[in-house]
């Protein structure tokens, strides 16, 4: 039984259908169809705010949870349904580094894991090859890829004049690793990118991956049964309950892998009295600056995928001589649409009235950004818990949020902001402005169920199982035990598909 | 006549030599009420205010906007979002722009393809990730 079908519970399937096990994946939205995408219609902006908003409680789906955000001042940004976050994601594609997982031995801050990045590195280069990734070998910034790279996707103007800029101040760049088909994958039934910019209300040519079109049909077509709008309200021990429709199920289980986020899982074991003290503590976002520069020249910004372009991971080695501990990554973000220009994006929205014209042509198609995303430190007290008052439509308890911005992450996001600044200056805008922390940057959930050998301070063990429940296996980015400061899909797939290994094999030899 | 949310709307997004004015704008008075439900904001605005000059009508809406700061946005989110999704003012983009007035997808775009000579200086530099 798996909870969730986005990105770790696709992964989780695939690997246990594989091993001729029968799994049911239950998940609380239903299938997507991309190919009737936002992006074919004129007013495809209207659905960033409406149908595809990043924020559920602004969205309202009636797959959707509602998730109290009153006391934190980064708010949720998460999609249901089979594909998940991924249906809504930048696809941007990137590894944690070895060193990721030594940071305590290392630096003396923050944690090891109980694993290394050695005995991820099979499990990342399956990742890479069902997903289909585009970039290139021999970053000096990270270990040597095994997995193919299909050709990095174009720069355009805006990130080939910070690339430069980058080269003229020695510091490091490279093209994006991107979870996007530079070339077709007829098999697949996926096309290659034709470079049209909003990858996240969803691709029509499925060429940007994501769980539902690059890890479903092949977990469907090993024999897993997914069943679409069931939402789980309880875990027991060898079963789940869960609504479908009006109708309360249970379904027996010998195993129950949560897939649900790090923020659907720490729900439901809180509301199953499982996992322990830890459960839903160490909440860890990816805090994130966004560094705007305006161009006199036309920079074609609303070409190519918005969040894959390039990126600087010259400061993201830890050095305290900086004046914090750990790194940071600068990532390049192309341009939006008319819509999203006018809104500010990340910025501040244009003014209304008699100067708007004027600051519409300034801006549009002339912005490039940077991203400053800062590695979070697991904190006991940034938490998700479960609100007293709030409710799903099935009755069950709303997460709650509450969060405090660490002081070493807010000088790291400072440093980056003054080196994104200087990049971009560097490479020619006229004009830089700054978001300090991105509100809406609520995507990343991690370390609320973390693996630990003390079920004291972690939720579950080095193979994911709960340590009060080891029946349960948990494999979303709640597992993490340190942030990193990358993206962190790809780490939660090789997490999911390293435990569902380990299960599968449990299971077969009757020891699970 | 001009009605007061088209007046608003004037405001906010008022024509000059190349833009249209919002509020004149066929269908977008209507779906701006449909998204932001604005009678509050209207009931609170000054006698005569469709027909006051430009420079009165501004005055009033930023008074406006510091008394009801939250509807105030809705009301502005969902007029940016009509006016840019509307026929004419892509027709605008595209003339002053050269952002082609059809949707992003089934033609995409075109860009030159990744020069990986771009990656000189990058190829000479030593690994620098720590191994653990």
């Amino acid at each position: 039984m798996i909870v969730g079908a986005g990105a770790s519970g696709a992964a989780a399937a695939l690997v246990l259908a594989e091993a001729g096990l029968r799994v049911v994946c239950l998940e609380q939205g239903g299938w997507l169809d991309q190919r009737a995408a936002p992006s074919l219609e004129a007013g495809w902006e209207r659905a960033l705010q409406t149908t595809f908003h990043i924020n559920p409680n602004i969205r309202r789906l009636p797959s959707d949870y509602p998730v109290v955000e009153a006391d934190t001042p980064i708010h949720p940004a998460l999609y249901t349904g089979v594909g998940g976050s991924t249906l809504r994601w930048g696809a941007h594609f990137p590894r944690m580094r070895p060193a990721d997982f030594r940071a305590r031995t290392l630096d003396g801050v923050g944690e090891d894991w109980p694993l290394a990045y050695q005995d991820l590195e099979p499990f990342y280069d399956r990742v890479d090859e069902i997903t289909g990734v585009a970039g290139l070998h021999g970053d000096p910034a990270n270990p040597p890829r095994q997995a193919a790279r299909q050709r990095p996707l174009p720069l355009g103007p805006g990130p080939t004049r910070l690339a430069a800029a980058f080269d003229r101040l020695g510091w490091h760049w490279w093209p994006s690793d991107a979870a996007v088909l530079t070339e077709a994958r007829a098999a697949d039934q996926r096309s290659a990118c034709n470079l049209c910019g909003p990858c996240g209300v969803g691709c029509p040519l499925h060429a940007r991956a994501s769980a539902d079109t690059a890890w479903w049909p092949r977990a469907l077509a090993a024999g897993a049964e997914l069943r679409t709008h069931a939402r789980v309200l309880r875990i027991e021990r060898g079963r789940v309950l869960y609504m479908r429709g009006a109708e309360l199920r249970a379904q027996p289980a010998r195993a129950i892998v949560l897939a649900a986020s790090g923020l659907g899982t720490p729900r439901l074991l809180l509301a199953s009295g499982l996992g322990g003290w830890a459960t839903g503590r160490h909440l860890m976002h990816h805090p994130t600056a966004v560094i705007t520069g305006l161009f006199e020249e036309s920079l074609d910004g609303h070409k190519g995928p918005f969040a894959c372009a390039l990126y600087s991971q010259e400061f993201i080695e830890d050095d305290p001589a900086r004046g914090f501990r750990r790194g940071y990554q600068m990532q390049a973000l192309r341009g939006g649409g008319p819509v999203q220009t006018a809104l500010g994006g990340y910025m501040a929205r244009l003014p209304w009235g008699r100067g708007h014209h004027a600051a519409f042509k300034a801006t549009f198609g002339h912005s490039v950004s940077l991203t400053v995303t800062a590695e979070d430190p697991p904190d006991a007290e940034n938490r998700v818990t479960l609100d007293a008052a709030v409710t799903d439509s099935d009755g069950l308890p709303a997460p709650r949020l509450s969060y405090r911005l660490d002081a070493n992450a807010r000088t790291m996001l400072d440093h980056g902001i003054a080196r994104a600044t200087e990049a971009l200056r560097e490479a020619g805008a006229t004009r830089v402005m700054v978001n300090p922390l991105v509100a809406a940057a609520g995507f990343h959930f991690l370390g609320t169920t973390r693996m630990g050998a003390d079920p004291r301070s972690s939720v579950v063990d080095d193979a994911c199982r709960v340590h009060d429940a080891p029946e349960v296996v948990v494999v979303d980015g709640g597992v993490f035990v340190t942030a990193g400061a990358v993206n962190p899909t790809p780490t939660i797939q090789a997490i999911a598909l390293r435990a569902a290994t380990l299960l599968a094999a449990r299971l077969k030899g009757g020891t699970a | 006549m001009t009605t007061p949310l088209a007046a608003l709307l004037d405001t906010l997004l008022p024509g000059d030599a190349d833009w249209p004015a919002a509020g004149t704008l066929e269908g977008v008075v209507e779906q701006v009420a449909a998204d932001a439900a604005p009678a509050p904001l209207l009931a609170a605005l000054p006698a005569g205010f469709a027909t006051a000059d430009a420079e009165s009508r501004e005055a009033a809406l930023r008074a406006l906007e510091a008394a009801e700061p939250a509807a105030f946005e809705r009301l502005v989110v969902a007029a940016y979002l009509a006016y840019y999704t509307h026929d004419p003012v892509r027709a605008v983009l595209e003339r002053l722009t050269g952002y082609a007035a059809h949707p992003p997808q089934p033609l995409g775009y075109e860009l030159p393809p990744f020069d990986e000579s771009l990656l000189e200086t990058q190829r000479k530099r030593a690994p620098f990730w720590r191994d653990a």
